[in-house]
C-alpha cells in the first residue's frame, strides 16, 4: 500500500509540474486516504453495482486523477491532458470527463448534500453499495454541510461514510486561527452520527475505521499532513498555491524514491 | 395552477417509480395525501440541501421535482442550481410557486421579480411560466419528458381555465386573435389581465409559456408591425429583454420597474400601482398604435 501511495504522489508532481497547477500540498495531503480507498475498500467490480466515491473537496483532483491511472481506470494521455489547453482533465472536476469522476464539484460544500442523494437513492432500491465522501476541514466552515449533517442520520444513512482530511491548513492559514471547526468530532457526534478520529496517512488504521460497524452515517475524522511525503511541502501554507517546478520535481522525487527504497 | 400541477405529478408518481419530490417545508395542503409516500421528502428549511440532495438522486436515475416558494428555488441556492443541476446536466425540474408579486403585500423577501434574468443565465435550464391551470399541467408534461433541467414558475392556485385542451407551450398560443396588426405577449401568469386590455384596445394577443423553446421568432413576428410584451417581472431582464434579445424586431417591453418594492398592498393593487394592469396596460398601447 505504502508503494502505491508513493505512486500516487509522483503522479500527482509529475502532472503538477506539466501542468504548473496550485494545490499540490492539498493533493498529497489525503493520498492515503485515496489510496486505501480504491485499493482496499471501494468495490468497483461491476460499473452498474459499484461503491460510490465523491471528492468534495475538488481542489485536490489531482490526487483523483492521479488514483484513478495507478487503478487503470484513467489513461496516461488522460491523466496528463490535466489543466493543459485543449486537454482532458480540469483543476476541478467535471463528471462528464470520466465514468469515474462521479460528480462534478470545486465550490465547496457540495460533496455532502450531493452524497445524501446518492445514498438515499441507494436506499430506496435496498442496494448495499456504500457511499463515500471526502470533505476539507476547512470545507466544514460552509453551512450546507451543516445543513447535511442534519438530514443524513434522520434518513439513516448508514451507508455513508465521510472522511475529513484535517490538515489544519485552509486557503489562509492555520483553520484554528481563521475560524475554528474544533470540535468537530463532538459537533458531529451531538449531530448523530458515528464518528471514529485517525491518522490520515495509517492506511490499516482508515481500513479499520471504514470496517467499524454503525447504524449511523459515519464521519471519520483523518488527522493529515499537508503536503505529505516530501518534506519541504509538510504543513507548509504556500503548498496550497505554490507551482512544481522542474528542479522541484527533481528533489521531491528522489526524497520519495529514497524512502521508497528503504522500506 | 399549483394543485393542478400537483396532482399531475402525483399521478404519474404511481406509475413511474424514479420520480420524487422534494418539497422545501412548503405546499402545506398541496401534498398532505403523498407526504408518507417513499416518493417524496420534506427535508425541512435548507434550500443549498435540497438542491444537491436533489442532484444526488439525479445522479442516481430519479426524475426529481423540487417544490418550494420561488425566492427558495432559484435565488437562494443559485450556485447549486448552477453547478450541481445545470452544469451537472441533470433533468431535475424546480417548481416556484408565487411567481412575480403573487404574495403581495408579503414582501420583497417573497416576491420573484428578477428569477427569470437568474434563470436565463444558466445556457441548458428551460424556463416556463403559465398563464393558467392547462398551460402549468403542459409545461410540466414537457420537463418531465425533457432531458434537460427545466424551472416552472407558477403562481398560486384557483386560476381560470383560459384554454380548454391540450396545448403546445413550445409556441405562441392565441388568447385573442383580431385583424390589428399589432400583437401583444404575455408571459405567465398576468393574462388575467386579457379581458380588461381588449375592453379597451383592440389587438392579437398571445401566451407564451415557454422561452427557450427553439421557435423561430423572426419568421412569426414578421407578421405584425408592433410587438409589446407584458409580464409581472422587472422590465430589465425578463422575458421582454430574453425576446428582444433573439428578434430584429423593436420590442416594447411592460413589466415593473426595477427597483425594490416598499408599497404596501396586495398584488392588484401592486399592479394598479406600476402601471402594469390591464387598464394601464390598455390605455398605453392604445396610445402607441
Amino acid at each position: 500500500m505504502k508503494q502505491i501511495a508513493t505512486n500516487i504522489r509522483k503522479n500527482i508532481l509529475h502532472i503538477a509540474n506539466l501542468a504548473g497547477s496550485p494545490h499540490v500540498g492539498s493533493a498529497l495531503s489525503c493520498t492515503d486516504i485515496l489510496a486505501t480507498l480504491y485499493f482496499e475498500i471501494l468495490n468497483l467490480e461491476e460499473y452498474e453495482n459499484r461503491d460510490y466515491f465523491i471528492l468534495s473537496k475538488a481542489h485536490s483532483a489531482m490526487a483523483l486523477y492521479a488514483t484513478l491511472y495507478e487503478k487503470g481506470l484513467l489513461s496516461k494521455e488522460e491523466m496528463e491532458g490535466y489543466y493543459q489547453n485543449g486537454g482532458t482533465l480540469p483543476a476541478h472536476t467535471d463528471r462528464l470527463t470520466n465514468p469515474y469522476i462521479e460528480i462534478s464539484a470545486g465550490s465547496l460544500g457540495h460533496g455532502l448534500p450531493i452524497s445524501l442523494g446518492v445514498a438515499h437513492a441507494l436506499k430506496l432500491k435496498s442496494s448495499d453499495r456504500q457511499v463515500y465522501v471526502l470533505m476539507g476541514d476547512g470545507e466544514s466552515q460552509e453551512g450546507s454541510v451543516w445543513e447535511a449533517a442534519m438530514l443524513a442520520p434522520h434518513l439513516k444513512l448508514d451507508n455513508l461514510t465521510v472522511f475529513i482530511d484535517r490538515n489544519n491548513l485552509q486557503g489562509y492559514g492555520r483553520a484554528d486561527e481563521i475560524l475554528s471547526y474544533e470540535p468537530i468530532d463532538k459537533k458531529f457526534e451531538a449531530f448523530n452520527w458515528k464518528v471514529l478520529r485517525v491518522d490520515g496517512h495509517d492506511s490499516q488504521a482508515i481500513k479499520e475505521a471504514v470496517e467499524v460497524q454503525s447504524d449511523k452515517p459515519k464521519m471519520i475524522i483523518c488527522d493529515t499532513t499537508k503536503g505529505k511525503g516530501v518534506s519541504f511541502m509538510e504543513d507548509e501554507l504556500i503548498w496550497h498555491y505554490f507551482v512544481v517546478t522542474d528542479e522541484i520535481k527533481k528533489k521531491a522525487f528522489a526524497e520519495l524514491e529514497e524512502v521508497s527504497s528503504e522500506k | 395552477m399549483r394543485n393542478s400541477v400537483a396532482n399531475e405529478i402525483k399521478k404519474i408518481a404511481k406509475i413511474d417509480e424514479t420520480l420524487f419530490v422534494i418539497a422545501g417545508d412548503a405546499g402545506l395542503g398541496v401534498w398532505d395525501d403523498f407526504k408518507d409516500s417513499k416518493q417524496f421528502i420534506n427535508p425541512g428549511v435548507n434550500e443549498q440541501l435540497d438542491i444537491g440532495f436533489g442532484a444526488g438522486l439525479s445522479l442516481m436515475g430519479h426524475k426529481v421535482i423540487y417544490y418550494n416558494i420561488a425566492p427558495f428555488v432559484i435565488m437562494r441556492p443559485y450556485e447549486f442550481v448552477r453547478n450541481d443541476v445545470c452544469y451537472q446536466e441533470l433533468p431535475m425540474i424546480l417548481i416556484g410557486t408565487g411567481s412575480g408579486i403573487t404574495y403581495a403585500p408579503a414582501g420583497v423577501t417573497h416576491y420573484v421579480v428578477e428569477d427569470i434574468t437568474l434563470a436565463s443565465t444558466m445556457p441548458n435550464l428551460d424556463i416556463f411560466s403559465p398563464a393558467d391551470p392547462v398551460e402549468a399541467v403542459e409545461c410540466f408534461k414537457y420537463a418531465y419528458k425533457s432531458q434537460r433541467p427545466s424551472y416552472i414558475r407558477i403562481a398560486k392556485n384557483g386560476e381560470e381555465k383560459i384554454h380548454k385542451d391540450e396545448l403546445d407551450i413550445t409556441k405562441p398560443i392565441f388568447i385573442h386573435q383580431s385583424n390589428s396588426k399589432h400583437i401583444l405577449i404575455l408571459h405567465g401568469s398576468i393574462a388575467d389581465e386579457v379581458s380588461k386590455i381588449l375592453e379597451i384596445v383592440e389587438i392579437n394577443v398571445v401566451s407564451v409559456p415557454m422561452l427557450t423553446s427553439d421557435f423561430n421568432w423572426d419568421v412569426f413576428l414578421n407578421d405584425f408591425d408592433k410587438v409589446f410584451t407584458l409580464e409581472e417581472h422587472f422590465i430589465n431582464g425578463g422575458f421582454g429583454t430574453m425576446l428582444r434579445d433573439k428578434v430584429d424586431k423593436k420590442i416594447y417591453k411592460f413589466g415593473l420597474k426595477n427597483e425594490y418594492i416598499h408599497k404596501i398592498g396586495n398584488r392588484d393593487y401592486l399592479r394598479k400601482y406600476y402601471e402594469i394592469d390591464g387598464k394601464s396596460i390598455g390605455r398605453k398601447i392604445k396610445g402607441m398604435i
